[in-house]
């Protein structure tokens, strides 16, 4: 799942990952998201920082704590030192900021199913 | 000539004139003193002639030569003290009337002498003694008589004109020193004029013949620090605005990284996946990109419009475009700060004379300012509303930060106030103020302490 507010990150991504054998959905924002949640099992969730209305680390916390088990990769285009950590802090798999690149993207996904 | 030195000049004279003064007082009192002496020394010889007379009585009555002999004795005791106070008696009377005296004195002793030596008393003898004896003792008398009145005239007169220096003195020291300091104040006033002028925030030049004095050099001075100062204050709009475009820098950094991760998004996938692609989905994809670069072009723009310096240009215009465009800019950094806006822009909003851009850097001075008042984010809210009257267009801002002091109140418009310690420059809110004054606007602050301050802008309305 792939939750940003830039539609091309979602599509670009999608078009990515789909290339690698993934089943890819994406959002603009984070609520229809959670609630695409409770329907289906996801493993890995990626989403931007910084969204209108539930923000990145609000939605962090709320898969994690409903879904303990969903890795959570953070994106942002506002990376500092206190993002990075608030965002480890919320128990992230892996931060990236903004540009993406796609392939360390794709490797960390791996990772992260590979556990 | 320099203010100083007609100062300089007028006290000179003053000063000359009192010491003529003195010398001629001293001059008249050592005239009086010659006189008086005179007059005592009259007394004596008056006292002598008159002895002189009674020994002539005596001899007139007795016919005894004793009497002549006492004359005698008395004339050349007599001579002796006029030889003496000679030049006293001399500079009293004059040596004209001393020799008459003289004169008088001999003949005087050549009739007694004659009498003596004709040893008789004869008729005409007696006659001149008789009237030599008077002629002598009224001449003498007449001398002291003149000058006891001479004395009495010098005193009176020297009397009158002490008086009359003194006016003349007192009336040329006040003339000068009233119509110097009228030059002052004149000048001052003028000076004041202009510095309160100044203070208003317009830079004007006093104009017309500058005088040669001082206070020419202080107009000159006064008017090369306004033209200093209109030109610093055009710098300091630029810096002001230079420096408020390091707070946007944040929040369009943060709008350009979107668009540009879409776009390394977009070709890294475009490399990878380069034969997968057939020729319209290459396309669908560059249009993206170019649709990307078309949206960094308008932020970057945006803040180049902005930070460019422009000449003030002054244009019929709606302020809720300026007000919308203030907006655009501070999105992201509002964004980023967690600051909730509600803007209110009441429609058909009378237009109003600005220029766009100074009035677009009041509007993102205010909007930092209350941003930076909202450190943890707050609520931040923009209303266009029409005046009392219809007259006026306002633009208020209000947010919900920390709060101005109220000691500090009164001093936030002042340049170089800030409450930001280092971070503030203290030159926003008093370009701001400059700027709005310029527009024969006005700008007001209500602040209460940990509610949030309100900014009200007022503008007055377009007439054609």
């Amino acid at each position: 799942m792939v939750i940003d507010d830039e539609k091309i990150v979602g599509d670009m991504s999608k078009m990515a990952l789909e290339q690698e054998g993934y089943i890819v959905e994406t959002f603009l924002n984070a609520e229809p998201a959670l609630a695409r949640l409770k329907e289906e099992k996801f493993d890995v969730v990626v989403t931007d920082y910084k969204m209108k209305g539930i923000d990145g680390m609000e939605a962090l916390r709320m898969i994690k704590s409903l879904y303990p088990e969903i890795k959570v990769i953070m994106i942002t285009a506002f990376a500092n030192l206190d993002t990075a950590i608030e965002a480890l802090r919320g128990d992230v798999h892996d931060f990236f900021p903004k540009p993406v690149k796609i392939k360390e993207l794709k490797a960390s996904i791996q990772r992260a199913l590979s556990k | 000539m320099k203010i100083e030195q007609k100062i300089i000049l007028s006290n000179i004279i003053n000063v000359v004139l009192l010491v003529l003064i003195g010398v001629f007082s001293f001059q008249n009192l050592e005239l009086v003193l010659t006189k008086l002496r005179f007059v005592e020394i009259a007394d004596d010889l008056n006292a002598s002639f008159l002895e002189m007379r009674l020994s002539e009585k005596n001899f007139f009555l007795y016919h005894d030569k004793a009497s002549l002999l006492e004359i005698k004795d008395k004339i050349s005791s007599t001579e002796k003290s006029i030889d003496l106070a000679h030049e006293d008696i001399a500079r009293a009377i004059g040596k004209e009337n001393l020799e008459k005296l003289t004169v008088h004195l001999r003949e005087y002793a050549d009739v007694v002498e004659d009498t003596v030596s004709a040893g008789v008393v004869k008729s005409v003898l007696e006659f001149r003694l008789r009237v030599k004896g008077r002629g002598l003792r009224e001449y003498s008398q007449e001398i002291t008589q003149i000058e006891r009145k001479s004395v009495n005239s010098i005193i009176g007169s020297s009397k009158n004109i002490l008086i009359y220096a003194f006016l003349a003195v007192l009336i040329t020291a006040i003339a000068v020193s009233h119509f110097i300091s009228q030059k002052i104040l004149r000048s001052v006033r003028e000076v004041k004029k202009l510095a309160e002028s100044i203070s208003e925030g317009n830079f004007n030049t006093i104009t017309g013949i500058i005088p040669k004095d001082e206070f020419g050099s202080l107009i000159t001075a006064v008017n090369t620090m306004s033209a200093e100062l209109s030109r610093r204050e055009e710098e300091l709009i630029q810096s002001k605005k230079l420096a408020s475009i390091g707070v946007l820098t944040a929040g369009v950094a943060h709008e350009l990284t979107n668009p540009l991760n879409n776009i390394s998004m977009i070709t890294q996938n475009y490399i990878e996946l380069y034969d997968y692609f057939n020729k319209e989905n290459g396309l669908g994809l560059l249009n993206k990109i170019q649709g990307e670069t078309e949206r960094i072009e308008k932020i970057v723009k945006n803040l180049l419009d902005f930070s460019k310096p422009k000449e003030a240009n002054l244009l019929e215009s709606d302020m809720n475009k300026t007000v919308r465009k203030a907006l655009k800019l501070m999105n992201n950094t509002l964004d980023i700060s967690n600051i909730e806006l509600t803007a209110d822009l009441q429609k058909d909003l009378p237009h109003v004379f600005i220029d766009d851009n100074q009035m677009l850097q009041v509007l993102i001075n205010l909007i930092t300012n209350s941003v930076q008042a909202m450190p943890g984010g707050g609520r931040l809210s923009i209303a266009t509303r029409t005046g009392k009257r219809g007259e006026s267009v306002e633009v208020i801002i209000s947010d919900s930060g920390k709060g101005i002091p109220a000691e500090f109140l009164p001093h936030i418009f002042d340049p170089f106030f800030s409450t930001k310690g280092p971070e503030g420059t203290g030159l926003g809110l008093s370009v701001s103020y400059g700027i709005i004054k310029n527009h024969r606007g006005q700008i007001r602050v209500e602040s209460r302490q940990e509610t949030g301050t309100t900014f009200t802008i007022e503008l007055p309305v377009y007439k054609q």
